[in-house]
């Protein structure tokens, strides 16, 4: 299945939801977001970009959170964190909840799965639509979500489909890890 | 929906340090720091208030083990941690590669090494 390439570029109005029970009590400092708000407005300074409070990693808070936004038809929504296999590969991990969130609301929607060779899902990057919305999420990892926003924000404004959006962030926070090679399955 | 699947071939291990306190976490600092130390990447993937967990890539895992006591003392500096009589470190083996052939198409979980033990 094929989808569209995005209507325009535009980006007037963002949200940034960052996620993670240890960035909302403040054990680690969010640095992802303040990096985020920095490429957006570089690339577009007009834009008004809203950093809401973390939220804890429950599906349902992140969903009906996404829902929530989504109703006031920003332009961009931008999850943080939470995109890996998590807690369902090992008990002492947080829990990774947002690509499972995301994947419940959209209509419309691409991903792309990173896997070690250990069968561990490392990272999922999800690129979608909601009506007008553009939603993706970024890893928590400080230079991955650097890597998947830039990669993002270059793939949007050559007006790419949500597919190769998806890929192309995924591409980008793959160049993070030292891999010898990769291949797409 | 589109779903596509990428397999990195790296060699990872998971270096978790405990008996910490911690609070207000750089990470960023932490990485580069054990990175430099470690002449690796190293990434945080678990915090909580008294333990960091971490991934490193292509390092033995005796050598991390070895080393304990010098890399303990070079995250005293880092943003966000406290060093206490009760910090250690522990390294983990290396992954274990496992055959992508195995592991069932049926979508029983987000994550494929759940699939792959759930496997029939």
């Amino acid at each position: 299945m094929c989808y569209g390439k995005m209507d325009e570029e535009k980006m007037r109005t963002v949200y940034i939801l960052p996620t993670g029970d240890e960035i909302k009590n403040g054990t680690v400092l969010d640095l992802d977001a303040p990096e985020i708000i920095g490429q957006i407005v570089k690339a577009y300074p007009e834009a008004e970009v809203t950093r809401l409070c973390p939220l804890v990693d429950v599906e349902d808070t992140i969903f009906n959170k996404i829902t929530e936004v989504a109703e006031k038809q920003p332009d961009l929504i931008i999850l943080i964190g939470g995109s890996g296999g998590g807690h369902r590969f090992s008990k002492t991990l947080g829990k990774d909840f947002t690509h499972s969130a995301l994947e419940r609301y959209l209509d419309e929607c691409a991903s792309h799965e990173i896997y070690g060779k250990n069968g561990h899902m490392w990272s999922k990057l999800i690129c979608g639509k909601k009506g007008s919305t553009t939603i993706i999420n970024v890893p928590g990892p400080f230079v991955e979500a650097q890597a998947a926003c830039e990669a993002f924000i270059k793939a949007y404004k050559d007006n790419l489909s949500v597919d190769d959006i998806s890929l192309n962030m995924a591409n980008a926070v793959l160049k993070q890890y030292p891999v010898g090679a990769a291949k797409t399955v | 929906m589109e779903h596509e699947y990428i397999i990195a071939h790296a060699d990872k291990s998971v270096l978790k340090i405990s008996g910490l306190e911690v609070k207000g976490l750089n990470t960023r600092q932490l990485e580069q720091i054990l990175g430099e130390k470690l002449h690796t990447f190293v990434r945080v993937i678990g915090v909580t208030g008294d333990n960091v967990e971490m991934d490193v890539y292509d390092i033995d895992p005796e050598q991390v083990r070895k080393n304990e006591k010098g890399l303990i003392e070079s995250i005293v500096l880092t943003e966000g941690i406290t060093v206490t009589e009760l910090t250690k470190l522990s390294c983990s083996e290396k992954i274990v590669e496992v055959d992508y052939d195995s592991i069932p198409d049926e979508p029983i979980s987000a994550c494929a090494m759940e699939r792959w033990m759930k496997r029939k």
